[in-house]
This record gives C-alpha cells, sequence and structure tokens, in this order.
C-alpha cells in the first residue's frame, strides 16, 4: 500500500516536473531558431516528452518507434554500428540487420527516455562540420545532481536533417553499439548471421 | 610524528614517481597509427573476461542488492550527504592533481571547498561552499597522466585494457593513476601514519564507496547490459570513450577540434 501511494506521488511529481520540461522547451527555442540542427534537437525532446507524458508499456515503444523513424537515421546506425562487416553482408542479411536493430533501439529509446523524463534539456551550441554533420550540444538537467552531458550527432541525408548518434557523458551510443557487435562476430567465427539471428530472438521477446 | 608522516609522504611519491615511469613506458609502446576506428587495445582479453565475470558474480550476490536497498530505502536527503561527506575526503587528492595539471588557482578553490566544506558544511555533510559558487571538480591521477601524454596519443588511448578484480574497468593509464591517488591521498596516509584501526575508518569510506557508487551507476549498467549482445565489450567501449571524454575536456584549451576530425576519419575508414 504504501509503495503503490509512494509510486503515486512520485508519478505526480513526475508530471508536474514534464509540465514544466515542456514549458521550458518552447522558450529555449527563439534564441537558437536560426539553427536547423539545434531545432530538429528540440522539436525532437518535445515530441519525446509528449509520448512520455502521455504513453506507457508497449504504446510507449511503438510511439517512440515512429519518433526514432522520422528523426533518426537508423539504416545509417546500423551501418556504422556494424562497420566493416556491413560490406561483407548479403543485401537480405543488411535489410535483416536494419529491421532488427530498429526494434532494439525503439526498446532501448523508450526505456532511456522514460528514465530520463520529468528532466529539462537545455540545447547549447551548435557545432557545424564540413561533411554534412552538426553537433548539437546540450544538457539534461536533473532534479538532483549533477547534469548529464548529451551530445546530439546530427547528419544532412537523402531525407533531410536526421540525427544519427547521441553521445551521453562522451559514450556514443552508435560507437558502443559497433564495438559490442564487433565483438560479438568476432566470438562467432567472424560471421554476421549469428548477430542477426541473436537480434531478432532478442525482438521477438 | 611528523617526521613519520613527511618519510610516507616521500615514500608516496617515488612511488607514484616510478609508477608513472611505468606508465609513460606503456603508453609510448602504443601511440602509433591510430586512425579513430580501431578498437581498445586490450592483449589480456582472457583473464580480463576471467575477471570480470568474478566481479559480475560478486556484484550480482552482494553489491547490486545492497545498492538497490540503498538507494530505495535510504532517504535521498541521507545519501546526499554520505555523497557530499565522500566528495569531501576525496578533495585533497582533486587538489594536488590540479597543481600538477598546472591550474593552480583551481587547486586553491578545491582546497577552499575543503576547507569550508569541512568546517561550516560539518565535516563535509553538506555541501556549502557549492552555495557560495565554488564548483565541484573532480580530478584523478589517470587524467593527469592522459593531459600530459603528448598530442601523438589520442585519449582514447590509454595502454592495455584492465579489469581489475572488485573495481572493474581500468587500463594502464587509470590503474597507475589510481597507485598515485592512493600514494597521495592524506585519508590513506594519516590512518597508516597515525595507526588509526583500519576497521572504524577506511572500511566504512571504502564500503561507502562502493555502494554509492554503484547505485549512481545503475541505470547506465543495466542499460548497458540489456542493449548489449556482448556485455564485457559494451563496457569495455563505455568507459575508454568516457574517461576519453573527461580527459579530452582538459586538453580542450589547446586542441578543439580533436574529437570532431576522429568522427571524421571513422566515417572515412567505414
Amino acid at each position: 500500500m504504501e509503495r503503490t501511494l509512494s509510486l503515486q506521488a512520485r508519478r505526480r511529481q513526475f508530471l508536474r516536473s514534464a509540465g514544466a520540461a515542456v514549458v521550458l522547451v518552447p522558450l529555449a527555442e527563439p534564441a537558437l531558431a536560426s539553427d536547423p540542427a539545434s531545432d530538429l534537437i528540440s522539436a525532437t525532446a518535445a515530441q519525446v516528452i509528449d509520448v512520455v507524458k502521455t504513453t506507457t508499456g508497449a504504446a510507449r515503444e511503438a510511439a517512440i518507434r515512429s519518433v526514432l523513424q522520422n528523426r533518426f537515421d537508423l539504416p545509417y546506425m546500423a551501418q556504422v554500428a556494424l562497420g566493416a562487416h556491413w560490406a561483407k553482408a548479403t543485401p537480405e542479411q543488411q535489410a535483416r540487420f536494419v529491421k532488427a536493430t530498429e526494434t532494439a533501439e525503439a526498446r532501448a529509446y523508450a526505456e532511456r527516455f522514460g528514465q530520463y523524463a520529468g528532466q529539462t534539456l537545455t540545447i547549447g551550441k551548435t557545432v557545424a562540420r564540413p561533411n554534412n554533420v552538426y553537433v548539437v550540444d546540450s544538457r539534461l538537467n536533473q532534479s538532483n545532481g549533477q547534469p548529464i552531458k548529451l551530445e546530439w550527432e546530427v547528419r544532412q541525408g537523402a531525407q533531410g536533417l536526421r540525427i544519427t548518434d547521441v553521445k551521453v557523458e562522451g559514450v556514443s551510443m552508435v560507437m558502443t553499439r559497433r564495438s559490442d557487435f564487433n565483438s560479438y562476430i568476432q566470438s562467432n567465427g567472424g560471421k554476421v548471421q549469428p548477430l542477426i539471428d541473436e537480434l531478432e530472438a532478442r525482438a521477438s521477446r | 610524528m611528523i617526521a613519520s608522516v613527511t618519510r610516507s609522504v616521500a615514500t608516496g611519491v617515488r612511488h607514484s614517481l616510478a609508477a608513472m615511469a611505468v606508465s609513460a613506458a606503456l603508453l609510448g609502446g602504443c601511440a602509433s597509427q591510430d586512425t579513430g576506428a580501431a578498437e581498445v587495445w586490450d592483449p589480456i582479453e582472457t583473464p580480463n573476461r576471467f575477471i570480470f565475470s568474478i566481479n559480475r558474480a560478486i556484484d550480482i550476490m552482494a553489491i547490486r542488492p545492497i545498492a538497490v536497498l540503498y538507494r530505495d530505502w535510504v532517504p535521498e536527503p541521507a545519501q546526499k550527504s554520505v555523497r557530499n561527506l565522500l566528495d569531501n575526503l576525496g578533495e585533497p587528492v582533486t587538489a594536488i592533481n590540479e597543481v600538477f595539471q598546472g591550474d593552480p588557482s583551481r587547486a586553491g578553490v578545491t582546497l577552499a571547498r575543503f576547507l569550508v566544506n569541512s568546517t561550516l558544511g560539518l565535516a563535509g555533510l553538506f555541501d556549502v561552499a557549492s552555495m557560495m559558487g565554488m564548483e565541484r571538480t573532480k580530478e584523478d591521477a589517470g587524467k593527469t597522466i592522459g593531459m600530459w601524454a603528448g598530442k601523438g596519443v589520442e585519449p582514447e588511448n590509454g595502454g592495455f585494457y584492465l579489469m581489475l578484480p572488485l573495481r572493474g574497468p581500468s587500463n594502464a593509464r587509470d590503474a597507475t593513476g589510481l597507485m598515485i591517488d592512493y600514494a597521495i591521498d592524506p585519508f590513506q596516509i594519516l590512518p597508516i601514519a597515525f595507526n588509526w584501526d583500519w576497521f572504524y575508518y577506511s572500511m566504512p569510506r571504502y564500503g561507502l564507496n562502493v555502494i554509492d557508487y554503484r547505485s549512481r551507476t545503475m541505470f547506465a549498467l543495466d542499460d548497458l547490459e540489456k542493449n548489449s549482445v556482448d556485455y564485457y565489450a559494451a563496457l569495455r567501449s563505455a568507459y575508454t570513450q568516457n574517461r576519453a571524454d573527461l580527459i579530452r575536456a582538459k586538453r580542450e584549451k589547446t586542441d578543439t577540434k580533436s574529437e570532431l576530425d576522429r568522427r571524421d576519419n571513422l566515417a572515412l575508414v567505414r
């Protein structure tokens, strides 16, 4: 009983602070309105806050998945994560791999964003790179403790500006996956198929 | 008494100089040919994985459950005070490292923080100094070595990767730094010099540090474990990137774009 009560209290607290976040994000926007990359990040953040506020469980995962599909360049992220093994895979393997990682990413980000909810995102400066890449600096302000450093890599691709990587405290999600996948492939005889099977098995769980 | 303190400090400095020389040799050995796409150098992967599996067993059986209880049952102000207390005990090491990083003014601020929090902050339980505008920094000798390792050595390159028993991921650079920090820490030297009881002083500090650190890394580590197919490799990568980011921030004054250049390099290699 006490547990439920405290959960409700936490939920209320969380909803209040989520409300504060919604207020804060538009406030941060006007100063940076000229910069399309940071606009993309603040629009994504607003959308994610909305999703986290209104949905739970499988519905949230589906909603986050559609956010990822619209704002992130998932095939590109999958390709980078597979590294040198991408070229060795058949087109059919590549397609299956992209699909499996999409489910994995949707699940991972649904949980991450759920945890980060109720906190505000302060968007900082954007660094433009010569190869159509922008790096957007931001801080996730926690209610308790130090702010978390988040960097977004935004790339100008065929479908326009898309997010291609998120770095949390200097740890790139794509690079970590790349290292992880590479090690798995190495320990399975250098073949991509066991990794795809594993990811598909996890996706169907 | 004072002579014995001086002697142990002198021994500490001698030890740390030796360790620094060893680490410089280790770091120098692997400085070339870094395209940015290379994996973390892990020549002793088999013993590392062995230690990792033991660490995980201990973590699952003892450390993680205690950390969960601590996080969920101990009131948040109490957790905060424990954190402040441990941070305050770590302040002298940070100050010494800041001197060696060539930033004596920041070291002065850290020392002021230590004095303010130790007195007004009731032996460090409250972070009064932050309210007075003196922000907290955390430095360690691993970062100091990484900062001075030279332009040719990427911060990602910390020598061979090392899984330390009970302590987790590290590498040649950071393990050396750990030894140096131990040798220069007044709160490690004093108990030895004055024969304080290990059971009442050093052990509670160590134990609280483990539980506090584990409870704060819970979400990140659970996330990493759940979303990886090879947890060991994912942790190795995440640790290396995080440390490199901290060291890069120290070097940044002279070398702003190196990480971004590295990413461009990576795109070319892919």
